[in-house]
């Protein structure tokens, strides 16, 4: 025994003899047979947190990815192929966050008896483990929430989503790698076992298993271990295929809980800002609206409305992907931006910032990186699916590029600097 | 939502397993406190950037959202559904009670994940394509095929005789 487990095994010793009879095992301040569930068992509970270790993962890479994107790093350049790169990793990135719900509801109801542990702490080990359940609990639930908040639109706080949302993700990650660490071994050795029902010699009294009690009757008693995984699955599955078509068009008929829907909005797509909300309603419509080249360039150049339509055209078939989840894919037509550099004579390896009419907000400019700007399919569009862009896309013209959250496909373009 | 106290009576002809060790009486390895040491490592870098951005972040106001969720789940949520379990067990008969408990489940999750868009929180001005649907109408549909499917799965399993 080590020295740390001896002063806590006193300690526990100490509790007045009506809180210890409360409970058959040191672990549990009730008897154990409250908290009788053939379901509260470590197979199970192995389970689901390998499931939920999983689809958080994802969540987190594919959300250190979306991060890179808004917050370039000149050490890390974001290609610009493969061109649905983003609209993949952002569609799973919000599909996994999305299953984890039914996910992270069993996990904790399955554990929740383990919050009320008597004694409380019993060894040094004991207590590092019990103080990361606050970040793994509190973190793993506010990612849950807030995640499936900010799809709907709904910022019932006063932080920003994207911050707390990123920095939080560091510390739920943190708190499940030293959770799996400490929960490794018994989850090996649960999920080795042979799945079986389980007998009185298999109880767990931390979880709470005993013998199912009328396990020789088939259907006889409540959902099944196995039962309980599959309900976990369905409901994870059902909420999947009720909101995937926001992203997946072939679903798109499914998708009842999805907050978007991917074929309505002006000229048959969705927009998450349109043009009177941003307030450039008049500057865009305005007979002054210009497009100015500027920056690193050996001429100015500036186009009016009926110059610009008159610039060179390229086509392209390019997705739209929404940090929200939703994504489409279109046909755009408009001046290339490498075509623009190499008129107003910039040199081809550039960094390009594109200005939006927006008076303000957060992204009412982008940069793209040297190898975005020379790709051949990086556009300020004005024509989608061969109709002039519709106000609320962006018109006179917008930025559209491969492999690129939609907050950065710049509306209402009417500056582009050489960098 | 699920199967919780079981009746008393089955449960006091069972030995109640006092000798098995448990999983927290075994020491610890040398895997906990590497994965120890990482862990709170990679939760120091979180929390630094939750107070070098406190600006974004507010730490204040997001304390009181990462606590609160937890505390909400542990105090009222889980014993909620504890009570719903035990509510189960008096009125549902034993053979639809897996059933029952299975459809409750992800009716359960449905409403949670749905709730704000039934409320529709996040309906912006001058947007026509921010919550497109009726999502009332849309809970109702799916919640409706999932009691459909319980209650064929229901048909089923009391057609067949007791074993």
């Amino acid at each position: 025994m080590s020295p740390s487990s001896r002063l806590f095994g006193r300690l526990a010793d100490r509790l007045p003899p009506g809180v210890r009879r409360l409970t058959t095992d040191s672990d549990l301040p009730l008897r154990q047979a409250a908290y009788q569930s053939p379901l509260r068992d470590e197979r199970l509970a192995a389970w689901l947190g390998a499931s939920l270790g999983i689809l958080f993962s994802v969540c987190f890479v594919t959300g250190l990815y979306s991060h890179l994107q808004q917050h370039p790093q000149s050490w890390l350049p974001i290609p610009a192929r493969p061109a649905g790169l983003y609209r993949f990793t952002q569609g799973l990135h919000v599909a996994a966050g999305i299953a984890s719900v039914p996910v992270l509801i069993a996990k904790l109801w399955l554990v929740w008896p383990r919050f009320v542990a008597l004694p409380p702490v019993k060894r040094a080990s004991h207590l590092v483990e019990r103080i990361g359940l606050f970040p793994l609990v509190g973190g793993g639930i506010f990612m849950a929430f807030s995640g499936v908040a900010n799809i709907a639109q709904w910022y019932p706080w006063r932080f920003s989503f994207t911050a707390s949302h990123f920095w939080m993700a560091w510390v739920t990650m943190g708190a499940i790698v030293a959770h799996v660490g400490a929960k490794w071994a018994i989850s090996r050795r649960a999920l080795a076992r042979p799945s079986r029902r389980p007998r009185v010699t298999d109880a767990d009294p931390v979880l709470g298993t005993l013998a199912e009690s009328d396990g020789d009757r088939p259907g006889g008693t409540g959902l099944s271990r196995r039962g309980l995984l599959g309900t976990v699955a369905a409901a994870s599955g059902l909420l999947t295929l009720t909101t995937i078509g926001q992203t997946f068009r072939p679903l798109r008929g499914l998708a009842l809980l999805a907050p978007r829907d991917p074929a309505k909005g002006p000229q048959g797509y969705p927009v998450n800002r349109g043009a009177r909300n941003a307030g450039v309603v008049d500057l865009a419509t305005s007979p002054d609206y210009r497009l100015i080249v500027d920056g690193r360039v050996t001429s100015r150049l500036s186009f009016d409305h009926a110059q610009l339509l008159a610039l060179p055209t390229h086509d392209a078939r390019l997705p739209i992907a929404c940090v929200e989840g939703w994504s489409y894919s279109a046909a755009w037509q408009g001046v290339r931006i490498r075509d623009l550099l190499d008129m107003a004579g910039a040199a081809p390896d550039r960094t390009v910032l594109l200005e939006s009419l927006e008076p303000n907000g957060a992204y009412r400019t982008s940069t793209l990186n040297p190898g975005q700007a020379g790709d051949r399919d990086t556009l300020l569009a004005t024509h989608l699916d061969g109709e002039p862009l519709a106000i609320d896309h962006g018109f006179p013209c917008r930025l559209i590029a491969p492999n690129r959250p939609g907050v950065l496909q710049t509306k209402w373009v009417s500056k582009v600097t050489v960098l | 939502v699920s199967d919780e106290l079981v009746d008393g009576d089955a449960s006091a002809e069972q030995p109640l397993p006092e000798e098995r060790p448990q999983p927290s009486d075994h020491r610890a390895g040398p895997l906990f406190w590497v994965s120890a040491v990482m862990g709170w490592v990679v939760i120091g870098i979180g929390l630094r950037g939750v107070f070098e951005h406190s600006l974004d972040t507010r730490p204040a106001n997001l304390a009181k959202f990462v606590v609160g969720g937890a505390l909400l789940h542990d105090l009222l949520i889980a014993p909620l559904v504890i009570l719903v379990g035990v509510a189960l067990i008096r009125f549902v008969p034993r053979r639809a009670r897996a059933i029952v408990q299975a459809a409750l489940v992800v009716t359960g999750v449905l409403a949670v994940f749905s709730y704000p868009l039934v409320r529709a929180y996040g309906l912006a001005a001058n947007n026509p394509t921010s919550l497109p649907h009726n999502y009332a109408l849309n809970l109702l549909v799916v919640l409706g095929v999932v009691w459909a499917v319980a209650a064929a799965a229901l048909v089923v399993r009391l057609r067949r005789p007791a074993a």
